[in-house]
């Protein structure tokens, strides 16, 4: 029990902060990166790569592994994260704000693209990527769990505490939730509302990268990977509530629990009971658990 | 008069000078028929996955051990005296594309043999294409038990590869002949695979009079499977027999270790292929024992293979899937050869009926193929490896040595 409680908290927490990409873009351009998946997988090969290159360029043993994972999980994040502005420029902005779903289109194409150029690059095959502090188990009682899993689990609830704050106490947070209450207004205060935009898309795609990154040590990285994955993150958001940060972050978590306790009963269950759980939120709460409806005027 | 006798005396040697000449140009036609045939290419290929899904490894060292044995045909003067040219197409893992390659390969490519396809799916969706244009097809790397099944009289393809019947049959006859495996469990994967795999196991288990104590499913893209070992553990079971794709089967092996359960654990050739020992680590790897066609390089003409293919290869421990489709291009030469001709019906006779013993990579084939037998490789000829020090290696110990032929139940 101790051990589906550990592995679905740390899932859970990776959904989580995709679940905080879909509410990022939702809440300021009223649109979804359909492509989040195939961010995180390419994130988790930019990770990859970078590990491959700084130790060819420094030598194995030049600096410690710990620090070679850290810089490889930056630079996943940036990548991933100025993709996010050509993914926003040629594939949001001529949509956002105008009737139609044409965005949904063109960011499943731009996922496709990207997919498609990380494949010819990185070739098909699973990779595993080494875990910062070693791939041994440690048990408490008879359940065992790796360090990567506490590392996920620890990191993501920083980050997602770090987003939460930066969100309330920070300029660029405030001005995200101001586009995100009142796009008109918030332009008539003089905050530049295609930057804000783009600037979701930019800490979005980068939550995604830094997740391909994280999961990587754990779930073995392949350009297929992100799919189910932001699928959940995705589920989460809509549980939680797409406009509310907080709840997405706890409708991750809940997934997360929910599709590891029920693999302890049946796990072929899983899938299952995860959507179940969708559909019923969405039939007594069709904004999510913590959301609130947004009026669209068209 | 003159006339008639000047053309008769002109006409009189005409004639054999014309003869002369029209024989000549005859001679000359033929020469140069017979040049044009024999500078005229016989057109085989491969269709097959080399690029779209996991298993498109298998494909891409098919392809160079084919292009090997293709290059080694040509230079001992080709079949028939015909050079052989080799096409390549690329079914990406999608039956569609398979579907429309082999339609283009018979009708307008008019290749005379096809090999491949890498994914069992697509060898399925095509097959009933290539028994009604009567188009020999050796398959070198697709396993599934159904696809050289077909009506008797008109079955045109043939395997040199692992068959997964076969690789149940082996896998349960070591478990039923092991004295220390006292409760098995079945894992296999929720996709077409490992459901066709778990029933050869069920149907095979059945004929040893052996009952599971545990059959546990997971997801191919399933990370952790501690839940479905928990539940084997609690049932006791101490051998597991296991059907799944190389990355679920290394998250299996690690899922093994987060719990401290390590039953033994018996599996497919899926564990050779490069996603295994990559999810697994170095450790882990180890444990599993698995069927291949060809683990250690024992000839010194699988030793020269290697030397020219095996530095293209990124996991040279899957040199396997070049030895065997290597022999392919052995096999269906020799029948051509046999028959004397290159059309379908001629090729699938002579192959039933192979006169001569073809020494090939994985084995010397003596008459492999028969009207009703169309498997190059059965349960007996497979090799049992392991992963050690980076390498797939002999598996070999008592039980293994006691097996015998009336064991393999299938």
């Amino acid at each position: 029990m101790l051990q589906a409680i550990i592995g679905g908290l740390t899932l859970g927490s990776v959904y989580a902060l995709i679940a905080l990409g879909f509410n990022l873009t939702y809440t300021t351009t009223r649109t979804l990166n359909f492509a989040q998946g195939d961010f995180v997988s390419v994130g988790a090969f930019v990770g990859l790569g970078t590990v491959g290159v700084l130790t060819a360029a420094l030598g194995a043993d030049a600096v410690g592994y710990v620090w070679l994972y850290a810089l490889a999980a930056v630079a996943a994040a940036l990548v991933m994260g100025v993709l996010g502005l050509p993914l926003y420029l040629a594939a949001i902005r001529p949509f956002a704000g105008k009737p139609g779903m044409s965005w949904v289109v063109s960011t499943i194409g731009f996922g496709i693209v990207l997919q498609s150029a990380a494949l010819s690059v990185w070739g098909l095959g699973a990779r595993m990527l080494p875990a910062p502090f070693g791939d041994e188990v440690f048990r408490i009682g008879e359940a065992g769990f790796r360090s990567q899993e506490l590392v996920v689990l620890v990191l993501a609830v920083a980050i997602l505490g770090a987003f939460d704050v930066a969100m309330r106490r920070t300029a660029i947070g405030r001005c995200m939730r101001a586009v995100a209450l009142n796009r008109d207004a918030a332009a008539l205060m003089g905050i530049d509302v295609p930057r804000v935009m783009a600037m979701a898309f930019l800490a979005s795609s980068a939550l995604a990268g830094l997740s391909g990154v994280l999961v990587a040590p754990i779930l073995s990285a392949s350009l297929f990977m992100g799919v189910i994955i932001a699928l959940k993150g995705f589920s989460a958001a809509i549980i939680g509530g797409l406009t509310n940060p907080r709840g997405c972050m706890a409708g991750g978590l809940l997934i997360g629990l929910v599709e590891s306790l029920t693999a302890l009963w049946s796990a072929q269950w899983r899938e299952i009971m995860v959507f179940l759980l969708v559909i019923l939120v969405l039939a007594m709460a069709p904004n999510g658990l913590f959301g609130r409806k947004l009026v669209e005027k068209v | 008069m003159t006339k008639t006798k000047t053309a008769s005396t002109n006409t009189a040697p005409a004639r054999p000078r014309l003869t002369a000449l029209l024989g000549a140009a005859a001679a000359v036609l033929m020469t140069a028929s017979v040049q044009a045939q024999a500078a005229d290419p016989i057109k085989i290929a491969y269709n097959g996955d080399i690029s779209g899904s996991p298993s498109a490894e298998s494909g891409q060292i098919g392809v160079l051990g084919i292009g090997a044995a293709v290059e080694d045909i040509n230079k001992r003067g080709g079949v028939l005296g015909r050079p052989l040219e080799f096409l390549v197409r690329d079914d990406l893992g999608q039956p569609p594309k398979a579907i429309q390659n082999m339609t283009d390969l018979i009708d307008r490519e008019k290749v005379s043999v096809v090999f491949g396809p890498t994914n069992s799916g697509n060898a399925l969706a095509w097959k009933h294409i290539a028994n009604q244009k009567r188009m020999p097809v050796l398959v070198s790397s697709a396993s599934s038990t159904a696809i050289t099944e077909g009506p008797s009289s008109g079955n045109y393809l043939f395997r040199v590869s692992m068959v997964d019947r076969e690789q149940a049959a082996a896998l349960l006859a070591y478990v039923k002949k092991n004295p220390e495996a006292k409760a098995v469990g079945f894992f296999v994967e929720t996709t077409g695979y490992g459901q066709a795999g778990l029933k050869d196991l069920e149907q095979i288990a059945a004929l040893h009079g052996m009952k599971p104590v545990s059959i546990e499913k997971f997801d191919a893209r399933d990370t952790d499977m501690t839940s479905q070992l928990s539940k084997a553990k609690a049932a006791g079971a101490d051998t597991l027999v296991v059907w799944a794709q190389a990355a679920p089967l290394g998250h299996l092996v690690r899922s093994m270790e987060k719990l401290d359960y390590f039953p033994k654990v018996f599996t497919t050739w899926a564990a050779s292929f490069s996603g295994f020992p990559e999810v697994a680590g170095p450790k882990l790897m180890e444990w599993p024992v698995f069927l291949t066609t060809s683990s250690e390089r024992k000839s010194a003409e699988a030793d020269s293979l290697f030397a020219r293919i095996g530095p293209k290869l990124a996991n040279p421990s899957m040199f396997w899937a070049a030895s065997q489709a290597y022999d392919t291009v052995l096999l269906w030469a020799a029948a051509a050869e046999q028959a004397g001709d290159t059309k379908g019906e001629a090729v699938r006779a002579a192959l039933e009926s192979l006169n001569k013993p073809v020494a090939g990579m994985v084995k010397t084939y003596d008459k492999p193929f028969s009207a009703t037998q169309h498997e190059g490789l059965t349960a007996a000829d497979y090799h049992w490896s392991r992963w050690k020090d980076g390498k797939v290696v002999d598996f070999n110990d008592p039980v293994l040595a006691g097996l015998q032929p009336a064991d393999f139940k299938k």
